[in-house]
């Protein structure tokens, strides 16, 4: 498989703020990326940490200060055209609709944009408010749509020029949990078709739910890129066992063992177990063994935790 | 050209839905009232020509304005620039098809004036050459949206002119002979309002109501066009360089 969108050493910087002295700010420091065509990948990473900046690089409305970028084997320096052709770009928020218009209204100016005029472009937009679910409100002010039906709005102005890859920059921030759901149904339909997605998120559940793959990014650098599973099993010191019935004298033991980070009694009588090795796990589960507690299982962390760890835990970096 | 008419059809759409149209729109026939009102009183009823037409080229001029002033700097915060840009349209085209989406639906103006003229004040305007009327309100507004774009773009580069922004209604209203005919004007400021297409649309419009047969149609048209087409290539040229900007600095506001 041939990679839909490809990085090498992707740098951007911008100039420091007046008032914080020379300088600039690294938004992306290097970055080196790649997508398998077909597949969806979370870009995963707290406020700032440059996914905006390589979105809007992928689409060609920023350049990159050093370093390639390319979209179909097309450059986005130099090929603008074929790039911009082969792309669907959603950035996020509830803003970049004309409230006044309907909505067909604000995807028949899309299509135009995007070279689809007559009755093509009709066809489209009628196909497309049905997929995101709005033929009923075809007529109705975007003014008055929920978050969630503007969040979708903005999904079919993505797909208008029936992109091969699709690029959403928190696409799902302010939807409704039933949007949510919806949200994941068509990423799934979307990708069937064999569509590239790349979706940024700070958001683990989603990441998670949708996503073939997670590239975890921070200050401008990519921390590791995995399936949501095995990033959370390559952070297999992260491992803790929950085991009930522990008495308090088997409690302090284990806390007192070499590799267990923290042991503690949660409210109802679990006790739950942190442990930095796979070996201190053993330790622990021999010692809950010894000490007769049968109500005892080892869990994996979810992505949620790998994300805390690696970027809430800056000391601690994941080997790419 | 179907990316042209269609973003002209997409404009229209909004600026109908716009309270700026309808102020404009509201105001045209007011200031019809006023200079019918001031000519009448002064017997000079052969002046409704210009109180029929000052109102309708004040507010092609003010809503083109009004409209391009923030056409740009509106995308940028309803966040539709960068998805625009990230499109393989071209840009100024499609900047230059709102804005004559704009001028062309202030023309309209035209036929409020008009009427407000009938009635109450019972003057009714002749049309006395009805081609040259429409030829020159035709390229009148494609001009204006020429001006307009490069005056779009101005606003972007320099943020401080968008706070001249009304100081270009009324000394613009005076060199375009839009008030009073430029000959009227001091000498030495008369070349200078002959490079502001609106002084040419004025005098030629003014002709196309009156019997007389209008002298060098061709011609003032033909300079009509030239300067639209040449605020056009600097609108072009400028919305060219600020978006090549954008994408170097990431921002639009000059730092
Ligand atoms: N146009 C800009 N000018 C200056 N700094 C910017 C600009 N755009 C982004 N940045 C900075 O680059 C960094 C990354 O921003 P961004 O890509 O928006 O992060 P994210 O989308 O992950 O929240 C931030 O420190 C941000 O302040
Ligand atoms: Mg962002």
């Amino acid at each position: 498989m041939t990679d839909a969108v490809e990085t090498r050493s992707l740098r951007r910087t911008f100039p420091a703020r007046a008032g914080r002295g020379g300088g600039e700010i690294v938004a992306l420091g290097g970055v080196d990326l790649s997508i398998p065509s077909g597949s969806v990948r979370g870009l995963l990473g707290p406020n700032g940490a440059g996914k905006t900046t390589l979105c809007k690089i992928l689409s060609t409305v920023l350049l990159p200060s050093s370093g390639t970028a390319s979209v179909l084997g097309h450059d986005v320096r130099h090929e603008t055209l074929a790039v911009k052709r082969s792309i669907g770009v959603v950035f996020g928020g509830d803003r970049g609709l004309y409230g006044r218009l309907t909505p067909r209204q604000n995807l028949q100016l899309w299509g135009a944009l995007y070279d689809l005029h007559g009755r093509a472009l009709s066809r489209r937009v009628d196909e497309l408010l049905e997929r995101v679910g709005l033929s009923g409100r075809a007529r109705d002010r975007v003014d008055g749509f929920s978050r969630g039906m503007k969040q979708r709005l903005h999904l079919a102005r993505g797909l208008i020029s029936d992109p091969r890859v699709l690029i959403l920059d928190e696409p799902t921030s302010g939807m409704d949990p039933v949007a949510v759901r919806d949200f994941r149904g068509l990423i799934g339909e979307l990708t069937a078709e064999g569509r590239t997605l790349l979706l940024t998120t700070h958001d683990m559940a989603e990441a998670e739910a949708v996503c073939d793959e997670v590239t975890l990014i921070d200050n401008g650098v990519l921390l590791a890129t995995d399936t949501p599973a095995r990033l959370a099993a390559r952070l297999s010191t992260l491992e803790r066992v929950e085991a009930d019935g522990v008495a308090d004298d088997v409690l302090a033991g284990l806390s007192a063992l070499s590799g267990v980070s923290k042991a503690h009694r949660e409210t109802g009588g679990r006790v739950v177990v942190h442990t930095t090795t796979p070996a201190a796990t053993s330790e622990v589960l021999a010692l809950l063994v010894s000490a007769g507690v049968t109500a005892l299982r080892t869990v994996r962390p979810s992505l949620e935790e790998v994300y805390l760890h690696v970027i809430g835990d800056r000391g601690m970096l994941v080997s790419p | 050209m179907r990316l042209f008419r269609d973003a002209f059809r997409f404009q229209a759409a909004l600026t109908l839905r716009s309270p700026d149209t309808v102020h404009v729109l509201v105001t045209a026939p007011l200031y019809t009232v006023v200079f019918m009102a001031i000519s009448r009183h002064a017997h000079r009823t052969d002046l409704a020509a210009y109180a029929v037409l000052a109102p309708v080229l004040m507010s092609l001029w003010s809503l083109a304005l009004l409209t391009a002033g923030d056409l740009i700097s509106r995308e940028r915060s309803r966040g539709t620039l960068e998805a625009m840009v990230a499109t393989p349209a071209s840009f100024p085209v499609v900047v230059l098809a709102r804005i004559t989406a704009v001028t062309t639906i202030s023309t309209v103006s035209f036929v409020e004036s008009w009427l407000v003229a009938w009635w109450p004040f019972g003057v009714v305007v002749r049309v006395e050459h009805p081609l040259t009327l429409l030829w020159c309100l035709v390229l009148s507004a494609l001009a204006m949206a020429g001006t307009a774009s490069a005056m779009s773009a101005l606003y972007v580069l320099l943020p401080t002119a968008r706070t001249l922004q009304n100081s270009f209604t009324y000394p613009f209203y005076l060199l375009g002979g839009i008030l009073v005919p430029v000959s009227y004007l001091p000498e030495w400021l008369r070349p200078l309002s002959r490079l502001v297409f609106l002084s040419w649309s004025s005098d030629l419009l003014r002709s196309a109501l009156s019997p007389a047969p209008v002298v060098d149609e061709l011609p003032r048209l033909a300079a009509i066009a030239v300067l639209g087409a040449a605020g056009c290539a600097v609108g072009g040229l400028m919305i060219t360089r600020i978006l090549r900007r954008v994408r170097s600095t990431g921002t639009l506001a000059r730092t």
